[in-house]
């Protein structure tokens, strides 16, 4: 689908519980340095980028290092779309510095 | 932000050349010499080259894991003293495996003699066999995808097909599901090739009095997840008198091989191939894959694995 | 808290190495919250990998007054895992070794990063299990479970974790950051006071446990299920009272009452023929047995009133056969039916954790439903039977002053009632912040307000600065 924009990113951010049931099934967490390199992580920090906050270098590698392999969403008791999410985001930073991508 | 590099690097490729990395274009469509497929029909296999482009995609990624150092987690391309080194990709798409790249066409050679054999009538695109641009998709790059889809959609339209035959898991996606987001009135039928063969299974033959063996069977996440692809690869290869195994994650919770993350971070797509194949190979039997980035991405840290059309096409052919 | 913000995460960098600390900010935020809906801002994230990281960081919390914030993954419905004040949180999620397991000694020796459902995964191929099981296991750490006094669907049988540290490392909040080691790796253990059992259900307030001696048992050879729906409550407490008049102890007894079970279904279009009270019984048997209590348990079931029974042979096949569907349903059709209530904004599910005996399963469920009536709050009412501990819930929107304050008022009623019941506020989840009135409370109710300044003595014993997860429990 085409990415969300910022209003619809944060309603699906939004239904996050934060119950971490997504986690165990994520295979970038294990690797990762911290909780961004997991779906929760990703959510809240689609949410904090939908919001215009600071795209950070651990943000970044939290967005960045999604597969969109979407095992977290067939775990999510709020059935959020996180590959989705995630792509929504991205497509967001490239807008915020499209001049200097495209 | 480091991940701009890659990003413009691939956006830009696509852009100038329709490849994510540079190929020479006749190497997309060179592997159907042989088959002397008719152009064009009704339905028309469209590879979206990407079992083509695995080989160097595979390439660029063992040179930016050599940039990158070995740290989990960590962004590919921290400086931009490296993105020089990149650009210089003709060196990349030299060093491709030709073992790889034969292995590929062979995958795709099996995949058209199958539907053959299953009595399915198609053609072939040729040089219009275009990549499906996926990867603009999964970067967010929506713009640059939603201009490549518009491409790839007008050129798929002007061949006349109405059914198009995908071989991959990820062009399967994007094409079957995210191009009529994307471009206007795009209403192609789109089946993968999994899925006709298991329709027209009562036109294929095993052969006979050959001993069957075990495979275990690695589901792409976008087969398995996006595509509800699970049973009909199972029901193939159980048809082609192999015995199946499934490792502790398949069908609809499969693993993934951490293929999608391995330009931006070759260390971490690294770590996750290793623990999947170590999961894979404690099952105990011949590994198959269905997705050339599978493909590649467990060959990178060591694993044996075969495409499925190849243990297909040795038992039905 | 002596020296700016700045210094103090240099400073950490310095003592445990960079990569083992994070002070992006929309990171640490994410460290900083805990599906109760609290929230807060830590300074920074460490992230100790040896024990030698711990003492080294409570040598260094102790000496700067700096507030230290010990967290497994943050699944808390309490407040526990939250910071109050300006401190650190110190994440055990690299502290994921499982270092032994010995099927012999009965035990398995695991980093209080591991997480439950993973130990399981692991002990599943030996035969054997760790038996404490909260709905969070998947991603609920050992750790984690061992400070909050975790239970589950198993503990009618198996208890919770109090029953299952045998032993433990922990690291002290004092000057010298001092590492002990208390209980045992045998079964049988008088080591004095029961060091072990103070620390487990402590919320990280007076050590931070690096290491677990963890008793585990056999994985039932069998499991049959019976999945019953029942026209009246009584009926469902008539069941129960079978059950364990005929000396069976389940394996698990899972409840939820008509109104959620028509709830659930509909939020999550579960097809359920005849709703009714809900009643899920597991009985683990040998083998050779199964008919024998397939037939026992539908029979018993029947006879108290089951209008709709379903009976399989085991675990693999009540799962294939959907027995657990309404069940797992709870969370998601709560989260579901909340958003609904309240518009598409964020909501909270506030999820209660009181125990009654099970003897007064009825007046619960029925004073939980008139306390419904009266504040206005839809409320879903699961629960594990076997133990009397029942989880009503309710979501609402924390924006809408007059929804908050009946729930603040609802939460102090269902506490209440638990305590006029013979039971207690909280059975699995823990104090933390939210229930902090409510322990106080439940003293007062006992006559033992005394008990609480036991337990503050205790603290200031421990934890002679309150640098570790100040504010919580007492």
């Amino acid at each position: 689908m085409a990415a969300w924009g910022r209003s619809r990113l944060l309603e699906e951010a939004g239904k996050c519980a934060y119950c971490g049931f997504c986690e165990a099934v994520c295979p970038t967490l294990p690797y990762g340095r911290h909780r961004g390199y997991g779906p929760r992580g990703r959510v809240l920090l689609t949410a904090h980028l939908a919001r215009g906050g600071k795209a950070s270098p651990e943000v970044l590698s939290s967005i960045y290092t999604c597969l969109t392999c979407a095992a977290c969403t067939l775990k999510c008791p709020a059935g959020i779309d996180i590959p989705a999410l995630v792509r929504a985001a991205r497509s967001l930073l490239v807008a915020v510095h499209e001049k200097t991508i495209i | 932000m480091d991940v701009k590099l890659i990003l413009s690097l691939l956006a830009e490729n696509v852009e100038r050349t329709g490849y994510p990395v540079p190929v020479d274009v006749e190497r997309i469509y060179s592997w159907a010499k042989p088959l002397n497929l008719p152009r064009g029909g009704r339905a028309v296999l469209y590879t979206g080259a990407l079992y083509q482009l695995a080989p160097y995609i595979n390439s660029l990624v063992r040179h930016l894991e050599s940039l990158e150092g070995r740290r989990a987690g960590g962004l590919a391309l921290r400086l931009a003293k490296t993105l020089g080194k990149i650009i210089d990709l003709g060196k990349v798409v030299a060093k491709a495996d030709p073992g790889e790249i034969k292995a590929v066409e062979e995958v795709l050679r099996s995949i058209a003699r199958l539907l053959s054999a299953a009595g399915v009538e198609y053609g072939y695109l040729y040089e219009d066999d275009m990549y499906s641009g996926v990867i603009l998709y999964d970067m967010g790059l929506d713009e640059a995808f939603a201009r490549h889809a518009k491409m790839v959609a007008e050129t798929l339209e002007k061949s006349g097909a109405s059914l198009i035959i995908t071989v991959d898991p990820h062009t399967t996606h994007v094409l079957r599901s995210v191009f009529p987001e994307y471009v206007d009135g795009f209403g192609l039928e789109v089946k993968n090739y999994l899925e006709i063969l298991s329709e027209n299974i009562d036109s294929l033959k095993p052969r006979r009095g050959e001993a069957g063996y075990r495979v275990v069977i690695h589901d792409p996440c976008f087969y398995a997840r996006h595509e509800g692809i699970v049973e009909e690869p199972r029901q193939l290869l159980r048809f082609a008198g192999l015995e199946v195994e499934e490792p502790p994650r398949s069908g609809k919770m499969t693993y993934c091989c951490g293929g999608p993350v391995e330009a931006v971070s070759p260390s971490l797509s690294r770590r996750i191939a290793e623990t999947r194949l170590r999961e894979l190979q404690g099952v105990g039997g011949r590994i198959v894959t269905m997705c050339p980035i599978c493909y590649v991405n467990l060959r990178r840290v060591g694993g044996k694995v075969e495409d499925i059309a190849l243990h297909l096409s040795r038992r039905l052919l | 808290m002596s020296g700016n913000p700045g210094r103090i995460v240099d400073g950490l960098k310095s003592l445990l190495g960079r990569d083992r600390v994070v002070d992006d900010e929309a990171v640490v935020r994410l460290y900083s919250r805990e599906p109760s809906g609290l929230e807060s801002q830590a300074l920074a994230v460490v992230f100790p990998e040896t024990v030698r990281d711990v003492s080294r960081l409570a040598r260094y919390a102790y000496s700067r007054d700096l507030k230290l914030y010990p967290q497994g993954s943050s699944t808390s419905l309490s407040g526990s895992s939250v910071p109050l004040e300006e401190g650190v949180v110190v994440s055990f999620e690299r502290m994921n070794q499982v270092s032994e397991v010995s099927v012999v000694d009965s035990i398995a020796v695991v980093g209080p990063g591991v997480r439950i459902d993973e130990l399981n995964l692991m002990l599943a191929e030996k035969g054997y299990m760790f038996p404490v099981d909260p709905a969070s296991a998947a991603v609920a750490t050992v750790g984690g479970a061992i400070n909050s006094g975790a239970g589950g669907m198993r503990s009618a049988k198996y208890g919770t974790m109090r029953d299952w540290v045998l032993g433990l490392q922990l690291v002290l909040p004092d000057e010298h950051g001092t590492v002990l080691r208390v209980g045992c790796r045998t079964l049988k253990c008088r080591q004095g006071y029961d060091l072990v059992r103070l620390i487990v259900g402590s919320e990280g307030t007076l050590a931070m446990v690096t290491e677990a001696i963890l008793r585990i048992t056999p994985l039932p050879e069998q499991v049959v299920v019976a999945l019953a729906f029942y026209p009246e409550l009584r009926n469902v407490a008539e069941a129960v009272v079978a059950v364990k008049e005929q000396s069976v102890q389940p394996y698990l007894m899972e409840f939820m009452d008509r109104k959620t079970v028509e709830a659930a279904a509909k939020a999550m279009n579960i097809p359920v023929e005849t709703p009714g009270h809900m009643l899920l019984v597991g009985v683990d048997v040998n083998r050779e047995a199964t008919g024998r209590f397939v037939e026992w348990l539908g029979k018993t079931l029947r006879a108290t009133g089951a209008v709709k029974l379903h009976v399989a042979d085991t675990l693999r096949e009540a799962e294939d056969k959907g027995f657990f569907t309404l069940r797992r349903s709870l969370f998601p059709a709560q989260i579901k039916l909340a958003r609904e209530a309240a518009g598409s904004r964020r909501v909270l599910v506030y999820i209660e954790d009181i125990a009654v005996p099970p003897s007064r399963l009825v007046d619960a469920v029925e004073g939980l439903r008139s306390l419904e009536d009266k504040y206005g709050l839809p409320t879903m009412i699961g629960g594990h039977v076997g133990d009397g501990n029942l989880h009503p819930a309710v979501g609402f929107d924390p924006h809408n002053e007059d929804q908050a304050r009946r729930v603040e008022e609802w939460f102090e009623e269902v506490m209440e009632l638990a305590l006029k019941l013979g039971g207690t506020i909280s059975s699995e989840h823990g104090i933390g912040t939210l229930k902090r009135s409510g322990l106080r409370r439940e003293f007062e109710h006992l006559g033992s307000a005394k008990a609480l300044e036991l337990m503050r003595g205790l603290k200031r014993l421990f934890d002679p600065k309150g640098i570790l997860n100040p504010g919580k429990v007492v």
